[in-house]
């Protein structure tokens, strides 16, 4: 029986050597497995090993007993996997939030958080966005229940472990808003991911330089597209007297005109959170990267040692 | 030719009792058997690691160098042989969950037998049928026929079409 680890959410994650134990296959079939047909999809340990969930070995575990090739498997095993994101749908358009946190504990006991909110929470959303609109009482309700469920799964997040403070300028409009989910996604994935958040509204500024003194941001995320370009412009401004110049991304923010000041040079994000968030992440350490340089003195080199 | 009760003699369709025949154990991928019974055991073939271990009656069961596709009682192709996909041009993740007359149709008109392929191999696929050998060709090329041979395979049960000689 394989030692499993889980996370603060219970999701049950297994090495290649468990998983590959588990369906009696060897760890370098496994990996042919992902190569060839995209599935078991592992997340990265910090140390870049991967780890398996649990219920995504045992679906293809299963499929593999009922199936004739491995590729019906895994369709199998898929199609197993998608029934969440409509058992969510249909939670959520018949206002039963219970029944909605049921999926989402359905969706984590197969794969990660990461791939739960990507794969299934926000899918489902933008699908009862498309369904009812976004003046409609089940927009309401499935706004607010993600957010909900956003947040205390950020809650349950263990504590930062990174040395990276991020600085996210939510640009939305309330919880209503259509990126609103995704930007607290972006938030619970950056927190996940070890580093320290301070979200603000773009709205407010001041005192933002009090905010800014105990957050002491790496980076700054502009995320949302319903403020202004005059109002986020303000509050960037705001930010960089008080904190300097920062490395700044866009996330979920389309700017017809280039913001002024530093921000020209805005990284726009991808709007998958989790790419998203991996490319903060290397932003911040391109930052610093570039400010070392700048401040480690130039060293002289000898020209005999140039020359060759 | 059988006795009834009244000890009269009656002809009756006897279905052919597939119990006794010799099994062969193959992978659905590469086509090779198993070297040991360890390997054999295996649901996943141990050599190739992408294809399930299936088991076919010896007349009907593909050679190593024989191109095959399983093909369940839906007539929707289950696993594709890595042999049939070079054959085919279409790799096995594409025909997986397709009808199988998207890439395969009957090429023998003037054959004798009313049964088609399709009724070969659904009757395959419900394992009640002998092995048996048809006319096909690929579904997008003309001037291409090969004799194929359309017998039981599982677990689960399913039919197996293999590909043997092109005319």
């Amino acid at each position: 029986m394989p030692r499993t680890c889980s996370d603060s959410l219970g999701v049950r994650y297994l090495k290649t050597s468990e998983a590959a134990a588990l369906l009696n296959v060897s760890p370098n079939t496994l990996r042919a497995w992902e190569r060839r047909f995209g599935y078991p999809k592992p997340q990265r340990s910090p140390g870049k090993h991967r780890l398996y969930t649990h219920g995504e070995i045992a679906a293809l575990k299963d499929a593999l007993q009922e199936g004739l090739s491995i590729s019906s498997a895994v369709s199998r095993a898929r199609e197993g996997l998608s029934a969440d994101a409509d058992t969510l749908i249909g939670a959520l358009s018949s206002f039963d939030r219970e029944r909605a946190d049921s999926a989402m504990e359905a969706a984590l006991a197969l794969r990660s958080i990461e791939r739960s909110v990507e794969e299934i929470l926000l899918p489902s959303l933008e699908e009862l966005e498309q369904r009812h609109g976004l003046d409609s009482a089940r927009w309401a309700l499935a706004a607010r229940w993600a957010s909900d469920w956003l947040r205390r799964a950020q809650r349950l997040t263990p504590p930062p472990v990174r040395r990276v403070s991020l600085l996210i300028g939510d640009a939305s409009r309330d919880e209503l808003d259509p990126d609103a989910p995704a930007i607290r996604a972006l938030e619970l994935l950056c927190a996940r991911a070890g580093a320290r958040l301070l979200c603000l509204s773009v709205r407010g500024i001041a005192g933002l330089g009090d905010a800014l003194a105990v957050a002491e941001p790496d980076a700054v995320v502009l995320a949302g597209g319903f403020a202004r370009d005059d109002e986020v412009a303000r509050w960037a401004y705001s930010v960089r007297s008080a904190a300097g110049a920062l490395p700044v991304a866009l996330y979920r923010r389309e700017v017809l005109r280039p913001l002024r000041a530093r921000t020209t040079g805005a990284a726009h994000l991808s709007s998958a959170p989790s790419e998203a968030q991996s490319q903060v992440l290397e932003l911040v350490e391109a930052g610093r990267l570039a400010s070392e340089k700048r401040t480690s003195p130039t060293r002289l080199v000898p020209r005999e040692k140039r020359a060759g | 030719m059988s006795t009834d009760a009244q000890g009269q003699s009656s002809l009756r369709v006897l279905q052919r009792d597939r119990s006794t025949e010799p099994l062969k154990v193959f992978c659905g991928h590469c086509g090779r058997s198993p070297d040991n019974e360890s390997e054999a055991d295996s649901r996943v073939c141990t050599k190739c690691g992408l294809g399930l271990m299936l088991q076919a009656p010896a007349d009907a069961a593909p050679g190593p160098s024989d191109p095959f596709l399983v093909v369940d009682g839906a007539l929707t192709i289950c696993a594709v042989s890595r042999i049939a996909e070079r054959l085919l041009e279409v790799s096995e993740t594409e025909a997986v969950n397709r009808h199988v007359a998207e890439f395969l149709v009957p090429a023998d008109a003037e054959s004798s037998s009313g049964e088609s392929l399709a009724s070969l191999l659904a009757w395959a696929a419900r394992g009640e049928t002998p092995s048996a050998q048809v006319v096909i060709r690929p579904a997008n090329t003309f001037g291409v026929r090969y004799w194929a041979r359309v017998g039981p395979c599982g677990p689960p049960t399913a039919a197996l079409l293999v590909l043997a000689d092109a005319r």
